[in-house]
């Protein structure tokens, strides 16, 4: 009775976590301009809509240029204060590590209205570089956990390893402390890259028509005039997300692997 | 016998802690010296001073007559092998080895020769393209082992090397690091805590305790002629009987114990009260009285252990464990017997 | 280990310098414009210096004296920027309607007079023998307000500086905030029901079923929020795959509202919050010994007892580790409700991008914005002492 009772429970659960995602997926190849089912025909057209129509490819080009600017930005940062932080050599290591972990916590829309006008104040509103920064502060977390879990995997033995067998500090930090930091910098950047992927709130506040990146071009579809090709980009960004996260739990096994000594 | 290294009135603290105090130790050129101490008694951070991971708090060490006190540890050409063996996981067992000879900036073409060398020497030539955790424990040990080796340096320290070892693998690796040690000529620094592996293994043991050196010798100083409490409690097992000196005289001493006047080995005053130490195993049982140092006994408790037993032994209020052999014949709980031993197997302790 | 050398601190501050100076500047810093663009109030000082400092001289009753009014005259003089007097008459406009006109007259006026000593307001326009027009500007010249903070409370001054409940035709504030709280903790509530079970559950399996019910987890986790809303949009509208599916069986005859309402953003959140709340319970439970149900039977309790006395207890950190997350997340939620609730379902967040985004009042956005703020970091600091709580020597 009880075993029956957890199986239902169980499964009631799963389907309600996993199918409202795969339930939007065929929609996006419907022929039909109504997003309902039964699907009449299958077509391409609103994958091609999403390439050709000028407001969606550009939205999708500046996901990429923002995306691409705002991981870069935010895993140069990131790994050098997680590095710094290591081993807290450094007063106040504690508070620096929240500082680091509270753009995560604070509510975007907060972030959004403070970021907006300061960026008009800098006369950075409505530029590229401005929403790069504003995602940028927001993938820093990511990159900072990540980077500091796969440093504090790292045997303090090894490193003393490396210098008793003749190498300085900075061939140690080379050849033996930043190859085994790879993996977890690596998860932190595809962390960094699926975040900014995915933000609507700051780009609301910071982006000019311009930098219009596909989540807002979605989010206002939706809001305005839902069409089929929002879940043609739906499934664009599910096929894309979980690419990286399969690439990110690749990495991690591997580095997991890589550590796991006796 | 000129010292190797050296380390003068190390201190090292850790905060109001001090863990080495004011310490002198005296290790020669091919000197397999082991460090045997329980956890915390200061013997893997001299271990890592000599390495120089941690520096002195004050006094200094030398290596060869110049002091190293302050030279990074990447300068001091010590082989180090570490607890957990610390190889790089990201690199195969070749570039492992290659690692300090890369650092010494050696040819391509000697390093790649050199390291196939001393890899069909450990029988791991085989195994060069794998990576560490692709090894047995003991695979990844003799790697260690050979990349410390490897760039021949002037020192090897090892930070109990044998520990994560399973018992086979660990006596087998013992012997095998004994017989490096006389066929190289290595000078060898050995943190255990494990005695036995200290006895197998060491030329000296320096038994440490709370920061210092209780006793220096080689195994059998140590074992026969334990100076301190410590030492005679920490390694093997021992009685400890207490009891009275009532003659002395060069290295000879008579105890009052109970009733009995036991005459042992030792260097002391008459009129102190003092600590014997004598060894289960050298205990003689007899059922006859014998002529010197011998105490009347009953057997109290008879403990199997497979090839000898262990009979607890009462004289009196004193309490005895002896080791008999199976071939010495049974004692029944009960039995009334004789102990008896030699004076040299009698230790007088400082106390 | 040795203590950090010098070099080693040197070393480390270089390499977190970066980033510290990067969060001052675009993270600390707009928050902090934020916060002060909330009590900020100077558009009118900056117009009106003169008069500013002159009307330390007006007690508030009558006409103001003669020095402040040639003050004043003077300042208008030399109005120069025009955006900037453009914000001052904006700002004095929202407290008494009809500055706009009377303004532009006077500026006129003032610019047009020979001699500003000797002219006579009240003759330009008969509204500045009103006191309620003066009133308005010696209210408006500090620089400094506590206008918005009050007002996102529902609460204003009255004529004589008194803290006053905001009349209920325009309060609005704290109904929103109720309902973010709210629509927020019944989420959370939701999300706990739906979120223990299910971590036990997990907790419980083994092999491939733990596997599949972490996955099911962990898959929405790695979506786009963006498609997780959109699905549940598609999914709750009139046509929507639910309405055709419960029709398909008979159990309704025309279609369910289920989107642009609370239940909707009820669920739409549920479904975006509830990895939030299982991952915590989750993680408490599988450090379980799996033998301390069997021990608890062996020792006479029956499943419910040893549910009650010894797992909901162990779980308990989690728990609460999870309600804290989940709600801490779902006051700050914006587009979920943007795109699945209606007008009487827009949380908090809702009302400050409004008015930073629609109507660019960032006083009013900034107040709001504070008071979510504050919430958000209490509720952080609460999940900070609770999470680090069971590690403390002692402790539970």
């Amino acid at each position: 009775m009880l075993r029956a009772l957890q199986i239902v429970f169980g499964v009631l659960v799963v389907a309600f976590l996993i199918l409202p995602i795969i339930a939007i997926l065929p929609l996006a190849f419907t022929s039909s301009v109504f997003l309902t089912y039964p699907i009449p025909a299958y077509s391409l057209r609103w994958f091609e809509e999403l390439v050709t129509a000028d407001v969606w490819r550009l939205s999708i080009v500046n996901s990429l240029i923002i995306g691409i600017g705002a991981t870069v930005l935010s895993t140069v940062l990131g790994t050098l204060a997680a590095l710094g932080l290591r081993r807290s050599a450094l007063p106040l290591a504690g508070l620096l590590r929240t500082l680091f972990l509270l753009p995560m916590v604070v509510p975007a829309v907060v972030l959004g209205v403070g970021m907006q006008i300061l960026l008009v104040r800098l006369g950075l509103a409505s530029s590229y570089t401005g929403v790069i920064i504003a995602h940028a502060v927001l993938c820093v977390p990511f990159v900072v956990v990540s980077v500091s879990a796969a440093l504090q995997g790292i045997d303090p033995a090894i490193e003393r390893a490396a210098m008793s067998l003749g190498a300085p500090p900075v061939t140690v930090f080379r050849r033996v402390t930043l190859p085994l930091a790879v993996p977890g910098v690596v998860s932190g950047a595809v962390f960094a890259f699926a975040t900014s992927l995915d933000e609507v709130v700051i780009t609301l506040f910071v982006a000019g028509p311009n930098q219009r990146t596909l989540a807002r071009q979605m989010f206002s579809s939706i809001r305005e005039n839902i069409s089929p090709t929002v879940a043609a980009a739906a499934l664009l960004l599910i096929v894309g997300t979980l690419c990286l996260a399969a690439l990110a739990a690749l990495l991690r096994r591997r580095e997991k692997r890589a550590t796991a000594l006796p | 016998m000129g010292a190797f290294i050296a380390f003068k009135n190390v201190t090292k603290k850790f905060g109001a802690l001090t863990v080495v105090d004011n310490l002198d130790l005296e290790i020669a050129k091919g000197e397999f010296v082991s460090l045997l101490g329980p956890s915390g008694s200061g013997k893997t951070t001299l271990l890592m001073m000599l390495a120089g991971f941690e520096r002195p708090t004050s006094g200094e060490i030398f290596l060869d007559g110049k002091p190293i006190t302050h030279l990074p540890p990447h300068r001091r050409q010590m082989g180090m092998v570490f607890q957990n063996y610390a190889l790089f996981p990201h690199m195969t067992v070749a570039e492992n080895v290659a690692f300090p000879l890369e650092m010494q900036r050696v040819p391509r073409a000697e390093i790649v020769r050199r390291v196939e060398r001393a890899l069909d020497m450990v029988r791991l030539g085989a195994l060069k393209d794998r990576k560490p955790s692709q090894l047995s424990g003991g695979q990844q040990q003799r790697v260690a082992l050979t990349r410390a080796l490897v760039f021949e340096p002037d020192v090897i320290l090892m930070d109990e090397p044998l520990g994560a070892l399973d018992k086979q693998l660990r006596e087998h690796m013992q012997l095998e690091i004994r017989d490096l040690h006389r066929r190289l000529g290595l000078t060898i620094v050995f943190v255990t805590h494990d005695q036995s592996e200290a006895l197998t293994m060491s030329d000296r043991i320096a038994v440490f305790n709370a920061g210092k050196i209780e006793q220096i010798d080689t195994p059998q100083m140590v074992y026969d002629r334990p100076r301190t409490r410590f030492v005679a409690e920490f390694i093997g097992e021992t009685n400890l009987v207490a009891g009275k000196v009532v003659d002395a005289g060069g290295e000879r001493a008579v105890v009052r114990v109970g009733d009995a006047a036991l005459s042992v080995c030792g260097n002391v005053q008459p009129g102190r009260d003092v600590s014997l130490s004598l060894r289960p195993e050298r205990i003689r049982l007899g059922s006859t009285p014998a002529a010197a140092n011998a105490l009347p006994v009953t057997v109290a408790d008879c403990i199997y252990h497979g090839d000898h037993m262990r009979l607890v032994l009462k004289s009196g209020s004193l309490e005895l464990v002896a080791r008999a052999e199976r071939l010495a014949g049974d004692w029944p709980v009960g039995t009334e017997a004789v102990a008896s031993f030699d004076p040299q197997d009698c230790t007088v302790l400082a106390s | 280990m040795s203590r950090p050398s010098i070099r080693d601190r040197a070393w480390a501050a270089a390499l977190v310098a970066p980033l510290v100076l990067f969060l001052v500047l675009f993270f600390v810093w707009p928050l902090w414009t934020m916060v002060t663009a909330s009590v900020v109030d100077d558009a009118v000082t900056k117009v009106l210096p003169r008069t500013a400092a002159a009307m330390a001289q007006w007690d508030g009753n009558d006409l103001p004296p003669p020095a402040v009014q040639t003050a004043f005259a003077e300042d208008l003089r030399s109005a120069e920027d025009q955006q900037a007097l453009g914000e001052a008459v904006r700002r004095l406009n929202s407290a008494v309607s009809g500055f706009r006109t009377l303004l532009s007259r006077t500026v006129t006026a003032a610019r047009e007079a020979a001699d500003l000593a000797s002219l006579d307001l009240a003759a330009i326009d008969r509204r500045w023998s009103d006191p309620r027009f003066w009133r308005a500007i010696r209210d408006a010249v500090p620089p400094y307000t506590d206008r918005n903070l009050l007002a996102a409370l529902d609460l204003k001054r009255d004529a004589s500086g008194n803290i006053t409940a905001e009349d209920p035709g325009t309060a609005a504030n704290r109904v929103i905030m109720l309902r973010t709280f709210v629509i927020a903790g019944t989420v959370t509530l939701v999300c706990a029901l739906i979120g223990l079970p299910y971590a036990m559950l997990a907790a419980s399996a083994s092999g491939l079923v733990r596997a599949l019910l972490l996955l099911a987890v962990l898959l929405p986790l790695w979506t786009s929020l963006l498609v997780r809303t959109a699905a549940w949009f598609i999914l709750l509208q009139q046509e929507g795959l639910i309405n055709d599916a419960l029709m398909a069986i008979g159990l309704i005859d025309g279609p369910l509202p289920l989107i642009f309402n609370r239940l909707g953003v009820i669920i739409a959140m549920t479904h975006v919050l509830l990895p939030f709340m299982v991952l915590p319970i989750y993680s408490v439970l599988i450090a379980v010994p799996r033998n301390l149900m069997p021990a608890a039977a062996s020792l006479g309790a029956g499943p419910l007892r040893a549910f009650w006395r010894v797992l909901l207890p162990l779980a308990m950190p989690g728990l609460m580790s999870g309600c804290l997350l989940v709600f801490m997340v779902a006051i700050g939620y914006y587009i979920t409700p943007a795109l699945v609730g209606g007008a009487n379902d827009q949380m908090i967040s809702s009302v400050i991008a409004f008015y930073a985004l629609g109507t660019a009042n960032w006083g009013m956005a900034g107040a709001l914005g504070l008071i979510l703020l504050a919430v958000t970091l209490l509720l952080y600091v609460v999940y900070g002492r609770l999470s680090r709580s069971p590690q403390l020597p002692g402790g539970a």
